[in-house]
């Protein structure tokens, strides 16, 4: 049911659908990552290492960055639209923001599996 | 007892003026002056080039909505005597002015109509009315009082930045009212004309229409329940999903 309604046949739903989705999976990982952090309470480098070591954590944190990342270029792009009537001006804005998020998620892919 | 107030009004004439400017006036009331509608006629008593809409006097046509104070309402149901002064009168926002307080609901009007604000029921007509039961009709009350101001619609942010494209919440209220209608057969028809994405989802639930509402409406909850047909519309729509063909499977 969920795919079908993220698919090109719901334009209108599917980007308000997913933005609730991705908003769900940032604050279920925020609760856990909090619990986390105040169980382990990690205050070293090699703690800090012990604490994202598991895969499941990060995988965890990889589906966040993902869902941050949808959430905050659904979030930019309404912003955007609303408060950028020229459409040059808003596309140039719009491609800067797509960069900076592949950026951003590129890092934390780099962060999370290089270190 | 006569009563001095202070009002000070938003005043543009196109064939006069290049722009609009604000006029201040110093009315003595009479005792029986008590809405703003009253003060605007004592005013136009002195000065008959102020112009605005009215009809009913009683806040049932929804023809004087105007911008009171910084906040949209109907001049006949608002009491003098909660207003801070100078009482500071602009047409509603969002609208272009044909003249002082008097904007052009064309637009509105469009976006209302788009929605087909009808009984859409392919049945032959039945010898008597077309029966519901109490429930039923029940689920209209909130929906159907609406008087078409124009208040909720022009007081909303993503109306202001989107006119031509947001349905805007009057008329979205008005397509939840037929939706909701068990007498309506059209209800996927409904849905589908919602669904590009500006039309329906530019709502981000800032509720000032519920805040500005004379009638004291929910348009931004019948929005929310329309989002809710919509998942409901969409998860039961078996035909031509791209998804389960994609994947071959039955259910997500």
């Amino acid at each position: 049911m969920i795919l079908e309604i993220l698919t090109k046949r719901y334009p209108g739903l599917r980007a308000w659908l997913l933005q609730r989705l991705t908003g769900l999976v940032i604050a279920i990982y925020s609760i856990g990552f909090f619990v986390r952090l105040l169980v382990l309470q990690p205050n070293s480098f090699e703690a800090w290492h012990a604490f994202f070591d598991p895969c499941w954590l990060r995988i965890a944190t990889l589906l966040m960055w993902i869902s941050l990342s949808e959430h905050a270029w659904l979030g930019v792009r309404d912003v955007l639209k609303d408060y950028v009537p020229n459409v040059r001006v808003r596309t140039v804005l719009t491609k800067l923001v797509a960069i900076v998020l592949w950026l951003y998620l590129a890092w934390a892919v780099w962060l999370l599996y290089s270190l | 007892m006569a009563k001095k107030m202070k009002f000070s009004i938003y005043r543009f004439n196109p064939d006069i003026d290049k722009k609009p400017y604000m006029q201040d006036y110093d009315i003595e009331l009479e005792d029986s002056d008590q809405m703003l509608l009253d003060a605007l006629l004592r005013i136009k008593d002195f000065d008959d080039t102020l112009s605005l809409r009215k009809s009913c006097r009683e806040g049932v046509c929804g023809s004087d909505s105007m911008n009171i104070n910084g906040k949209n309402g109907l001049a006949c149901v608002t009491k003098l005597s909660d207003l801070e002064e100078p009482v500071v009168l602009r047409p509603m926002p969002g609208l272009p002015v044909i003249r002082d307080l008097v904007v052009d609901m064309t637009q509105f009007f469009e976006h209302y109509n788009s929605v087909k604000p009808y009984l859409i029921n392919n049945d032959a007509p039945p010898e008597t009315e077309r029966l519901q039961s109490p429930e039923e009709r029940a689920k209209l009350d909130g929906l159907y009082e609406c008087i078409l101001c124009g208040a909720c619609t022009t007081s909303c942010p993503s109306f202001w930045w989107n006119p031509e494209t947001f349905v805007g919440p009057a008329g979205l209220m008005q397509a939840y009212r037929f939706m909701s209608d068990s007498r309506d057969q059209a209800l996927e028809e409904r849905l589908e004309n919602l669904e590009a994405p500006d039309r329906l989802y530019r709502c981000h639930n800032i509720m000032n229409c519920v805040d500005v509402c004379p009638k004291k409406l929910n348009p931004s909850l019948a929005i929310a329940k329309i989002k809710d047909l919509k998942i409901k519309e969409a998860a039961h729509t078996k035909a031509a999903s791209p998804a389960r063909k994609l994947f071959g499977i039955k259910r997500l």
